[in-house]
C-alpha cells in the first residue's frame, strides 16, 4: 500500500513484470542475463546512458543512497541500468563506466541489448527519450520490482527521497 | 468451417459443369481436338473435387471427437505455459511499439527566451528577447537510412522573427565505422559546433563563444555546410578515434553574413575539410577527447561582377574534458587566407577561447574567455557585420529546474579591439549601433520538449 502511493495512477496501468519485459541483454563483461533470472529479490530498475553528464550521475547517487539503506537491513537488492544507447553503450563501456565511478557491487548489472529491446523496454516501463544527435533526452525515473518479478513502484523527479520507497 | 469448404467445392463443380453444358451453343467453331482437351480436365476437376470432399469428412469426423482427444492429451507444463504467455505478451507489446511508430513522427525540440541589458547576440539591442524555438524531426526510414531536421524560428539581427531549416540531413549509416551524410550539416570543427547544437537548453553556458557562434548570430566561422559528409568512429586501445570528411558548397558573404548556400553554388567554389580526434575512455584520464581540424573554402561575397573574394584556410585544435563533475572546453583556431579579388598579399588571423565549468549537485557554474584577433586588411572578416577583433570575459551558472528546463544567468564585458569604418558592404560599427566596450546582465530560461 505504501508502495503504490509512489506511483502515480498513469505508471501503474501499465504495470508489467520483469519476465514480460525483453530477456536478451549483455552485461558489462558480455555476460548474457535475463531480467526474469533476477527474481528471489526485489530489483531497482532504471535506464541511463555513458556519456550523460546530467540526469544519469544524479540517479547513480540515488542507487547508492539506497544500497545503503538495503545494506543496513541486510537485504538483497539488484540495481539494474539499462542502456538506452545501444551503439555507444557496449559491455565494455559500461565496464569502463563502473570501474571509473566504483560502482563495483555484484548486485548492480548495467546491460546492452539491442535498439528493439531497449526501445520495447523503455516503451513498456514508461521511460520516454529521444536522441539529438549524440545525445538522449531522458527523465529520471526508476521501477521497483518486487520478490516475485512484479512492479510495484515508480520513482521519478517528483520523489525527493528515492530510498524512501524501499 | 469444413461445410462451408465442401459448399464452396461444389458449388465449383457445377459451375464447370454448367460450362461444359453451355459447350453446344458455340460448338460449331470448336474443334473436336479442344472438345476432347476439356473432357480431360472436366474428369480431372472432378477427381479433384471427390478427393476434397473425402479430406473434409475425414476432417470433421475429427473435429467431432475433438472433446475426447483433447481430453487424452497430457496436461500442459505449467513453465513451458508461462514461457509461451511471457512470450505472446512480447509480441503484443512489440506489435504495439511498431503501431505507436508508425502512428507519426514524434515532434520534440527547444526553446528559450531572455532578459538582459543587451540581446545576447546583438548588443545594439535590449531587454526581453525571444530566442528561438526549435523543432527537431529524426524519422526513422528503416535500420541504416538515418535523417534529421532541425527547423528553427529565431529572432534575426533585424529584431523580426525568421524562418530557418538550419539542419537537414540524409543519411545511410554502412556501420558504426561509417555513416555518409548528404544536406545541410554543422561543418565538423572543433567540439562546441557539432556538439552542442541549436537547442541552448543542451550547453551549460548560455550562449556560444561569439566568433564560433552560428553565422546569423554574430558568429564568423562556416558553421553550416552544405554538402556530403562522412564521418565514424572506431574503438582503438582504452578510447576511440573519430574522424569527420566533408565537401560542400563555398561559403559566401551575403549582406555582411555568412551564407552556407544552401540551394547551391553559382560559382562553382568548394569548402572541404577535416578533423581527427580521440576519445579516452576509463583511466585517469576518462571524459577527455582531443582533436585537430582544418579546412579549405573558397569564399565569394555578393559582387555579381567579381564574386571570387578569398580562399580561407583553417587549421584549428581543441581539447575537451567532460566527465560528471568537470566541463572543460578549449578551441583554438588559426587563419592563413590568400585574396582572390586582385587586393595583395596573404592574411593571417587568430582566435581562441577557453571555457572551465564544475558540474555541481546545485548548478553549473562556469568561466570563459575569448579572444579572436581578426586581420581587418582580410576581406574576409571586414567584410562581416560581426567580422571585428574582441576579447570577452565572462562569468555564468545554469540551474535545472527540472529535466526538461534550466535557468542560466552570465555577466559579461566585451571590448571590440578595430576601429571599423563604413565599407562598400557594410556600415561602420557605430552605424549599426556596436558599441566599442560594454557589460552585460543576461538571463535565459530554456527547455527541451
Amino acid at each position: 500500500m505504501l508502495l503504490a502511493a509512489w506511483c502515480p495512477a498513469e505508471d501503474r496501468r501499465g504495470s508489467v513484470s520483469l519476465g514480460e519485459l525483453p530477456q536478451g541483454w549483455q552485461d558489462d563483461r558480455a555476460r548474457d542475463l535475463a531480467l526474469a533470472g533476477l527474481r528471489g529479490h526485489r530489483v531497482v530498475l532504471t535506464m541511463a546512458y555513458a556519456a550523460c553528464h546530467r540526469l544519469c550521475p544524479a540517479t547513480m547517487d540515488e542507487f547508492k543512497r539506497m544500497q545503503r539503506v538495503v545494506d543496513a537491513r541486510g537485504e538483497i537488492v539488484d540495481f539494474v541500468i539499462v542502456g538506452y544507447d545501444p551503439r555507444n553503450d557496449s559491455p565494455s563501456v559500461w565496464h569502463q563506466y563502473r570501474l571509473s565511478r566504483g560502482l563495483n557491487r555484484e548486485n548492480w548489472h548495467f546491460l546492452s541489448g539491442s535498439q528493439t529491446a531497449t526501445e520495447q523496454l523503455a516503451h513498456q516501463l514508461g521511460f520516454p527519450f529521444w536522441t539529438y544527435d549524440e545525445h538522449v533526452m531522458h527523465e529520471s525515473r526508476a521501477v521497483i520490482f518486487d520478490a516475485n518479478g512484479v512492479q510495484r513502484a515508480v520513482l521519478g523527479s517528483q520523489n525527493s527521497r528515492w530510498f524512501d520507497a524501499l | 468451417m469444413f461445410n462451408k469448404l465442401l459448399i464452396s467445392a461444389r458449388a465449383i463443380a457445377l459451375g464447370v459443369a454448367l460450362s461444359i453444358a453451355s459447350l453446344p451453343a458455340a460448338a460449331d467453331s470448336v474443334s473436336d481436338a479442344k472438345l476432347e482437351e476439356m473432357q480431360k480436365k472436366l474428369d480431372q476437376s472432378m477427381k479433384m473435387i471427390e478427393a476434397l470432399g473425402a479430406r473434409v469428412k475425414e476432417l470433421e469426423g475429427h473435429a467431432s471427437n475433438g472433446p475426447a482427444a483433447a481430453g487424452a492429451a497430457p496436461a500442459p507444463n505449467p513453465q513451458r505455459l508461462e514461457a509461451v504467455e511471457q512470450k505472446v505478451a512480447q509480441i503484443e507489446t512489440a506489435n504495439a511499439t511498431r503501431q505507436s511508430d508508425d502512428s507519426g513522427l514524434p515532434i520534440h525540440g527547444f526553446a528559450d527566451v531572455n532578459v538582459g541589458n543587451h540581446n545576447l547576440y546583438f548588443p545594439y539591442a535590449k531587454g526581453t528577447n525571444v530566442g528561438s524555438l526549435d523543432f527537431y524531426l529524426a524519422p526513422k526510414l528503416g535500420d541504416r537510412v538515418v535523417s534529421l531536421a532541425e527547423l528553427i524560428f529565431e529572432t534575426g539581427p533585424d529584431g523580426h522573427v525568421g524562418t530557418d531549416l538550419e539542419r537537414f540531413q540524409i543519411g545511410y549509416q554502412f556501420n558504426d565505422q561509417a555513416t555518409v551524410w548528404v544536406g545541410r550539416f554543422h561543418t565538423p570543427y572543433g567540439y562546441v559546433n557539432t556538439a552542442l547544437h541549436h537547442g541552448v537548453w543542451l550547453a551549460d553556458a548560455l550562449r556560444r563563444p561569439k566568433f564560433v557562434n552560428f553565422e546569423d548570430k554574430g558568429g564568423v566561422m562556416p558553421a553550416h555546410t552544405t554538402g556530403v559528409w562522412v564521418t565514424g568512429a572506431q574503438r582503438e586501445g582504452d578510447g576511440k578515434f573519430l574522424y569527420d570528411f566533408y565537401v560542400g558548397n563555398g561559403q559566401q558573404i551575403q549582406g555582411g553574413t555568412l551564407d552556407m548556400q544552401t540551394g547551391g553554388n553559382l560559382h562553382g567554389a568548394a569548402i572541404a575539410g577535416t578533423r581527427l580526434s580521440y576519445q579516452f575512455i576509463g583511466g585517469a584520464v576518462d571524459g577527455l577527447l582531443v582533436g585537430v581540424n582544418g579546412f579549405t573554402d573558397k569564399v565569394n561575397d555578393d559582387n555579381a561582377t567579381n564574386p571570387a573574394l578569398i580562399r580561407l584556410n583553417m587549421v584549428g585544435a581543441y581539447a575537451v574534458y567532460d566527465t560528471d563533475t568537470w566541463e572543460h572546453i578549449i578551441e583554438a583556431y588559426s587563419f592563413h587566407d590568400k585574396s582572390l579579388n586582385g587586393s595583395p598579399g596573404t592574411h593571417r588571423s587568430e582566435a581562441w577561447f577557453a571555457q572551465f565549468g564544475y558540474r555541481a549537485s546545485w548548478g553549473v557554474p562556469y568561466i570563459r574567455y575569448e579572444r579572436a584577433m581578426l586581420d581587418q586588411s582580410d576581406p574576409y572578416f571586414s567584410e562581416q557585420t560581426f567580422g571585428a577583433s574582441y576579447y570577452r570575459s565572462a562569468l555564468g551558472v545554469r540551474f535545472d529546474i527540472n529535466a526538461k528546463s534550466s535557468i542560466k544567468f552570465e555577466v559579461a564585458h566585451t571590448r571590440n579591439t578595430d576601429d571599423r569604418p563604413a565599407t562598400d558592404y557594410r556600415p561602420s560599427d557605430a552605424e549599426i549601433g556596436l558599441p566599442q566596450q560594454f557589460n552585460e546582465i543576461l538571463a535565459q530560461y530554456a527547455v527541451r520538449f
